[in-house]
């Protein structure tokens, strides 16, 4: 557990240097502004510099003070599950502009259940249309929310 | 009391044909969302914020803000009691609040062989619990308003900071991990144009000639939104949650159908219980009214009360009812207080409440004191849709246990992508925007691993939401002191809520140096992390 806490806790103050770089103005005078205020940059730099010293001091708390032994997934298969979910979750969105959100849904829904459900092909169609079928009937037809299209089928609804 | 002639009005609201159809809706869905494990209460009202804003602005006849408001309010209602079947009957907690269920609501139904009574005790002081809280809401929501119309600047920035303190020092979790959180919130809030001087701030490698990153620049100068975050941190992140703990595999089944005698022993236990099931409901509603601490929290200091005040300490863990009603009680009355501090003060009182807030603001609303004077039925018919509402889902809960119990035989491989394509519509929807569709996948895996590595994300949340107001507050009263720090303290009021953050904010740094003192080891390792 200990390398992912110094790791996570990194990140962070990595995230936090860089906004404070940003906002390094905080302490440039700025013209025009009001009596009394600190101008734009002050804030961000501030709140920036409170998270990084926040997650400093817990990165070197992982790393002097004893920490659980267990992993960080509890086995391989809660490894693969989360993959099992991500990648597919990653290439569903990146297809919208192609596919339109419709036949991506159609896609995914229909994959996921041939793959990970291993459902006979009636049941793989069933998902992948009837799932999109009721989301254009809620969502565009009833709550009149459109959602993308694929930009290679212009003129059709899918 | 005047507050009895406006609630009058409240249910003239709450009980037109619309809105009792929206709150029928929302308390349906709201328990499907509390029985799928995959999905909470937070990121269900989030998916369905783009429809409540169609709601909102009246696209549907008869409806409006108010239908919207109580069909959101509904959909947390419905996952405050749906948890519970999930929880009891398979042994999975469907929502964070009911994780407290496993110790003594799966033991009843499986050990004991009473998953009737297991269930029907727990909807019974979930729905005294939620009852006793609105009242109190209904008694003291007003007062504190009316109070609240004369903060200025330095008392809202003071709410604002007593309710961060309270987030880093009252939370379970690590302080230093919390206040990293909160920064973090604060920090994603202040992405895009200052709203003061008009500046542009943290938008990543300005000066780019890369037409794609100037693209993504333009998108970021209107902000980071909070609805794409919140269903990426709530949504995704739980789905990824649950997907580990599917990839796991045991799962746990009891069957259950609900009937008369069921009811009345559940009565009997409250009848011997009545003590602890009220007491720890209007600790529950002065806990719920914390910023940030909401349901889940109460939970576990419902269930710390119930076992700490039993004669039979030792039945705890082996199906003692007084281990699920005392939580349930405090953990419904809760999560209703957690409206109070939006209502009242504009400061949200816990994740879900703090995706209301967002809805309002999308609704043209300003959440906080003038909702009385100004949007009068509004705020009344929310009340009285909480009477109504918690009345619908108890009994829902009592007449389709099995109906309900059965979502959870949808296989995994349909279920799990099938939240993910809503929670995706809920977040492009709000805005067209596909740039919403990356934030909330990134702060999906984010929110997963944040976690996994026990970073609180009730503080990143929360202070997303009053990012922007606590800056304008803090600013504001720079300005009217000019420069003068001491203008923060220029009120009675503003210096006690800044004293008392201060000493809440130091609670977890002292208590483990007051136990060491005292020759006690410290209760946790992270005591003060």
């Amino acid at each position: 557990m200990r390398p992912y806490q110094v790791g996570t806790a990194a990140a962070i103050v990595l995230i936090a240097a860089a906004a404070m770089f940003d906002s390094r103005a905080a302490f440039a005078p700025v013209e025009g502004t009001a009596k009394g205020d600190v101008g734009a940059s002050w804030y961000p730099f501030w709140t920036a510099a409170v998270m990084g010293i926040a997650a400093a001091i817990s990165g070197f708390r992982a790393l002097t003070l004893p920490q659980p032994k267990e992993g960080i997934f509890e086995s391989r298969s809660s490894v693969a599950a989360v993959l099992n979910l991500v990648i597919p979750m990653v290439a569903y969105a990146l297809s919208f502009t192609w596919l339109g959100f419709y036949l991506a849904t159609a896609l995914y829904m229909g994959l996921f259940a041939a793959y990970l459900g291993r459902y006979r092909w009636y049941w793989t169609l069933a998902s992948g249309v009837l799932t999109p079928l009721a989301i254009y009937l809620m969502f565009e037809v009833g709550f009149k929310l459109l959602l993308p299209k694929s930009v290679f089928y212009p003129g059709i609804p899918f | 009391m005047e507050v009895f002639g406006l609630l009058a009005g409240g249910f003239g609201t709450a009980l037109q044909p619309i809105n009792l159809a929206f709150l029928l809706v929302g308390v349906t869905l709201g328990l499907v969302i509390g029985v799928l494990p995959g999905l909470g209460g937070t990121s269900g009202v989030a998916i369905l914020l783009p429809i409540s804003v169609v709601i909102a602005r009246g696209d549907i006849a008869g409806a409006n803000s108010t239908t919207a408001i109580i069909l959101l309010a509904g959909i947390y209602w419905g996952a405050l009691f749906g948890g519970v079947i999930t929880s009891i009957l398979f042994n999975i907690p469907g929502e964070p609040w009911s994780v407290v269920l496993l110790f003594d609501g799966f033991p009843l139904a499986k050990r004991k062989g009473k998953p009737g009574l297991a269930l029907t005790s727990s909807f019974l002081s979930s729905f005294v619990g939620a009852f006793i809280a609105t009242v109190l809401f209904t008694l003291f929501a007003k007062e504190i308003a009316d109070r609240a119309l004369f903060f200025g600047p330095p008392e809202l920035f003071a709410v604002f900071v007593l309710s961060f303190a309270t987030l880093v020092g009252l939370g379970a979790e690590s302080p230093l991990k919390a206040l990293a959180m909160l920064a973090l919130g604060l920090l994603l809030a202040a992405v895009g144009f200052d709203t003061i001087t008009g500046q542009a701030r943290l938008i990543p490698l300005s000066g780019t000639d890369n037409e794609t990153l100037r693209g993504l620049q333009i998108n970021l100068l209107a902000g980071i939104g909070f609805v794409p975050v919140t269903i990426g941190l709530f949504g995704i992140g739980e789905i990824l949650a649950s997907a580990e703990e599917q990839g796991i595999g045991y799962m746990e089944k009891i069957s259950a159908k609900l009937g008369f005698k069921d009811l009345l022993e559940a009565f009997a236990a409250l009848r011997q219980r009545w003590f602890l099931v009220i007491s720890n409901s209007v600790i529950g509603f002065l806990f719920g009214v914390l910023p940030g601490h909401g349901a889940t929290a109460a939970s576990f200091l419902g269930y710390g009360l119930a076992r700490q005040y039993s004669k039979n300490k030792e039945d705890f863990g082996k199906g003692e009812i007084s281990g699920i009603m005392g939580p349930q009680a405090t953990a419904d009355a809760a999560g209703v207080a957690s409206l109070v501090p939006m209502v009242t003060l504009g400061v949200p009182g816990s994740p879900t409440s703090a995706v209301m807030m967002a809805g309002l603001f999308v609704w043209g609303l300003q959440p906080g004191p003038l909702l009385f004077t100004e949007h009068s039925d509004f705020v009344w018919g929310l009340i009285a849709s909480i009477y109504v509402g918690h009345f619908l889902t108890f009994v829902i809960c009592l007449l389709a246990v099995p109906l309900l119990a059965a979502i959870m035989r949808v296989p995994y491989a349909i279920i799990t992508p099938f939240i993910v394509v809503i929670s995706i519509i809920g977040s492009y929807s709000l805005n067209n925007s596909m740039l919403d569709v990356s934030f909330t996948i990134l702060f999906g895996l984010v929110g997963y691993w944040l976690r996994k590595m026990k970073y609180p994300l009730a503080p990143l949340v929360v202070a997303l939401v009053l990012g922007d107001s606590t800056e304008r507050e803090l600013r504001k009263t720079l300005i009217a002191g000019g420069g003068n720090i001491g203008f923060f303290f220029s009120s009675g009021l503003a210096t006690v809520m800044i004293a008392l953050a201060v000493v809440i904010l130091l609670l977890p740094f002292v208590r483990p140096a007051i136990a060491r003192a005292r020759g006690q080891r410290p209760a946790a390792a992270h005591a003060a992390d």
